[in-house]
């Protein structure tokens, strides 16, 4: 039995592409023949990751973009480590969405890093779409943050690097560290509890 | 590894949403909205019975209000899969398979759905072979008795 050391949890406006990051990012793999299927509620990924020589397990609850959830993103975001709100830089409205996020998560769980993501890199840089949202205040809004990224599903690009930075900065944190310890030493406790108790007849 | 089998509602969640719901339903005008937000608690809910009232709502919800249906059908499936109900929840996954036969989270949701019949299914089955063992070893403790004694 293994629990996750780090929460992040994906936010942002419909249609950005939350889960597709997410996809290439556990699964390395970007699918163009998927249709669009709008998430449900929240979707769950886990998947290991190196930091400083060490092993962890990150979490990652990829959240539905639709408002008519709204209610139920708040729920998944309570004691998330880390925030990746997504937006697309053609888009003004996903990014007046971000910013209604970024206000939200500042008030309910300002110990949370967050980072900003503008998806769909690729399309941006072939022309297929053009700039709405203004890097000047991007950068303004990045300026209090863990980082901006700007990132390609398609191809891949900086999707790597964002996750890593994100675990790079739990594991500089002595606080997070702190949290990450207890809960592993209170797993192994219950975990110890749960063989001696079962020990008779699990094989398994 | 945690998954949306596994995860839980606050109770604190829950009041809340459940505190809505009555309050509209007081009025006598409950919206779709807080019927499935509330509904969405329930079924993530670590009580049973608390599931099973969820699993009604939804499944009202889903009779009369054909915009979310995918939605119902999702949470019907979790939440018919966290009491164990998992060839009821199945029927749900096909269901849903039927209007989107390539949807992700609902073929995870399937395979985690059959991942754990299988495991409570060994499970059984090393219980029932502990106690076949266990019977076993009493008929010939039996038998040894009885030969001794002759």
């Amino acid at each position: 039995m293994s629990r996750c050391d780090f929460k992040i949890v994906l936010l942002g406006s419909e249609h950005v592409g939350k889960t597709s990051l997410v996809l290439r990012f556990v699964n390395c793999r970007f699918n163009s023949g998927t249709p669009y299927q709008n998430t449900i509620g929240a979707a769950f990924c886990a998947k290991r990751m190196q930091s400083n020589g060490k092993d962890f397990n990150v979490g990652i609850w990829d959240t539905a973009g639709s408002e008519r959830y709204e209610a139920m993103t708040r729920m998944y975001y309570r004691g998330a480590h880390a925030a990746i709100i997504c937006y697309e830089a053609s888009s003004q409205a996903s990014w007046t969405r971000l910013r209604h996020w970024l206000q939200e998560l500042r008030t309910v769980e300002e110990d949370c890093k967050v980072y900003l993501c503008c998806t769909k890199k690729d399309l941006l840089d072939s022309g297929a779409a053009q700039r709405e949202v203004d890097e000047e205040i991007v950068a303004t809004y990045s300026q209090g943050l863990r980082g901006h990224f700007l990132t390609s599903s398609k191809t891949g690009e900086n999707v790597d690097e964002l996750f890593q930075k994100i675990v790079d900065d739990c594991v500089a944190d002595m606080r997070v560290m702190k949290g990450v310890e207890e809960a592993r030493v209170q797993l192994q406790k219950e975990d110890a509890a749960y063989r001696a108790k079962h020990k008779d007849y699990c094989f398994c | 590894m945690e998954d949306v089998l596994d995860e839980v509602v606050s109770s604190e969640d829950l009041q809340k949403f459940e505190k809505i719901f009555h309050e509209q339903l007081h009025q006598g005008n409950v919206t779709h909205k807080a019927q499935f937000e509330y509904a969405w608690c329930l079924v993530r809910s670590k009580y049973p019975t608390d599931i099973r009232k969820g699993i009604l709502l939804l499944k009202e919800l889903f009779n009369s209000h054909s915009e979310g249906k995918r939605d119902y059908l999702f949470y019907l499936a979790i939440g018919n899969a966290r009491i164990k109900e998992y060839n009821k929840a199945l029927h749900y996954v096909k269901l849903f398979l039927e209007i989107e036969p390539a949807n992700q989270q609902v073929l995870t949701l399937e395979r985690q759905i059959n991942k754990r019949m299988e495991k409570e299914g060994l499970i059984g089955m090393a219980v029932a072979g502990g106690a076949v063992l266990a019977i076993g070893g009493l008929v010939g403790l039996g038998i040894a008795l009885a030969s001794s004694k002759k």
